[in-house]
């Protein structure tokens, strides 16, 4: 770990962190500042749900709970808006944060300093996962704030905390997976459209899967089929498995990525 | 010129290094020595293989085989402390644009154990680098020289430079040849790649001449400037007989115009041009491939 080089990277990277934090923010303050008047429209809203197909009411995890509470509310759009959003930050982050420096042939430079492949790997990890912890804490704080301010009824924090909980290793995950794929895709690919691609559509993939029982399948193939990102299961615990699963499968991506870097080419 | 401080022990040693690129090759068997406090020149066409010899000795290109020490350390698996004591000069010089000069400077002192910040400024000055600049904004020629100051910031016990004088004009080539020699002076190693036989002239004692990855001669500038083969072109004054001084070779004229080349003693070939009576006289360098076609041929 080479602190030079951790503060250098996270100076580099914050006008992003400030711009993706910035939208995160605002989807999430939006989601919650829209449910007040939802809540009013109660009847009417439930009567529409009713008319919404089953499956596609499924697929979105919608239920009778979803208007009628504030942390239902926010459930339903926290995988698509939230998770989703936050992950497209910190997953294209990692496809570039070792990348970048070949890409733009600065890499030559690094690599003469005194500082061992290891150390130039572990810093840029290290302030990967601070900005990423950023993002996520931030999220999480203000949507704290905004579920006290516009809450009609008492909040089960619990499930907030599953809710989070869940998208925070969704997140591990899907930004192990850019370091991943920088490594073995060539540098001077653009993967942002890879990226929205693996966030977005395993998303889809997992609500399709939920929608009806002859596409189940499908689901097993997301990773947000493995958390519980719905109200539906109050009092039910924490995934620790699923989140295990997760620290096992970013390790082995992050250690197999290094067994590449430290053995790459550095192209002049 | 020629200044160095040298002493008994090697300070870089390479054997058998080599790197390829698939079943292309970058270097093979590259072999050869270098004295502590000597200014070594490396000398070779575009494309013979020195960046990739150097590359290779710094770690950014992983060996195929062979090794490299610097100062005593394995250059292949003890970089990251070896480096502490190397200046690097890249041919190319890519910087982070979103940086000026002295971000960069400051960043780059920002790796090393107690370097002197101050010599940001002095340098600055003595090359003309205007710090404030961002780093997108520099020429190439100024990009080098920002590229000369990092590479001695931390003051290295080695210097390696790859094409170093690329870019600069001709004053700024000269305060960089003054700098080296003070740093040589100081007991600094120095690695002098370039494809300029005149640089390499001017600055070492002995290079070693790389072609194809290969190394074909490590030999002292005095020898290599002896097998040097000059091309002559001379118009006589009226069409003359004349008889061509031995080692010439190639020989074409026209009327009163005659060219060939030759390779000797520079006193032999000036004794015979003084002994007829000439309009013009042209000595050319010539260019590299043509010195080493004379090792192959001899």
């Amino acid at each position: 770990m080479n602190f030079n080089l951790y503060r250098k990277e996270l100076k580099r990277n914050n006008k992003n962190l400030l711009i993706w934090m910035s939208i995160v923010i605002g989807f999430t303050i939006m989601v919650l500042a829209i449910f007040p008047y939802m809540a009013e429209m109660g009847e009417s809203l439930a009567m529409m749900l009713d008319k919404i197909p089953a499956e596609l009411a499924k697929a979105m995890g919608m239920d009778a709970q979803t208007w009628s509470s504030i942390l239902g509310f926010y459930s339903t759009y926290y995988g698509v808006y939230i998770i989703v959003l936050v992950s497209i930050f910190t997953t294209s982050t990692a496809t570039v944060i070792l990348s970048k420096e070949e890409r733009d042939r600065t890499a030559e430079f690094l690599l003469t300093r005194p500082v061992s492949r290891l150390a130039v790997y572990t810093s840029k990890i290290a302030s990967l996962l601070t900005l990423s912890v950023a993002v996520f804490a931030v999220q999480t704080i203000i949507a704290i704030i905004f579920i006290h301010l516009f809450k009609t009824n008492d909040i089960d924090w619990n499930l907030f905390s599953r809710l989070q909980f869940g998208g925070f290793f969704l997140m591990l995950l899907f930004t192990s997976i850019g370091v991943f794929l920088s490594m073995v895709i060539s540098p001077k690919k653009n993967l942002m459209g890879l990226v929205v691609g693996i966030t977005f559509g395993t998303y889809i993939l997992n609500a399709l899967g939920k929608s009806t029982e002859a596409t189940e399948w499908l689901s097993y193939l997301s990773p947000f089929n493995y958390f519980d990102l719905s109200i539906s299961n109050p009092g039910a615990p924490l995934q620790y498995f699923a989140a295990f699963t997760v620290l096992i499968i970013c390790a082995v991506l992050l250690v197999i990525s290094y067994k590449v870097y430290s053995k790459k080419d550095i192209a002049s | 010129m020629k200044t160095e401080n040298i002493d008994g022990s090697n300070a870089i040693v390479v054997h058998d290094l080599s790197k390829n690129y698939g079943k292309d090759i970058g270097i093979k068997n590259v072999s050869f020595e270098v004295k502590t406090g000597e200014i070594f020149g490396f000398i070779g066409p575009n494309g013979a293989g020195k960046s990739t010899a150097i590359r290779t000795i710094l770690g950014l290109l992983q060996a195929n085989g062979g090794s490299a020490e610097i100062l005593g350390l394995d250059a292949l698996t003890q970089g990251d402390q070896l480096r502490q004591q190397i200046g690097y000069l890249p041919s190319e010089v890519h910087y982070y644009n979103e940086m000026n000069s002295r971000e960069l400077l400051e960043y780059s002192a920002g790796f090393y154990e107690n370097v002197n910040l101050s010599l940001i400024d002095e340098l600055a000055d003595y090359y003309d680098l205007d710090l404030k600049k961002k780093i997108a904004d520099l020429s190439f020629g100024n990009k080098k020289k920002c590229a000369i100051i990092q590479s001695v910031l931390h003051e290295p016990s080695v210097l390696i430079l790859d094409e170093p004088t690329s870019g600069l004009d001709p004053l700024m080539q000269n305060r960089f040849f003054d700098m080296l020699e003070k740093e040589n002076k100081k007991g600094v190693t120095i690695f002098f790649s370039s494809h300029i036989l005149s640089e390499i002239q001017r600055m070492c004692s002995r290079a070693a001449v790389i072609r194809n990855g290969e190394i074909v001669a490590v030999e002292n500038i005095q020898t290599l400037l002896e097998k040097q083969m000059k091309k002559v072109r001379v118009v006589f004054a009226r069409e003359t007989n004349y008889n061509l001084p031995a080692g010439a070779q190639h020989e074409k004229s026209n009327g009163n115009k005659l060219s060939f080349e030759y390779v000797g003693k520079v006193n032999t070939l000036l004794s015979w041009l003084a002994s007829h009576e000439l309009h013009d006289a042209v000595l050319e360098e010539p260019d590299l491939e043509s010195i080493f076609m004379n090792y192959y041929e001899r």
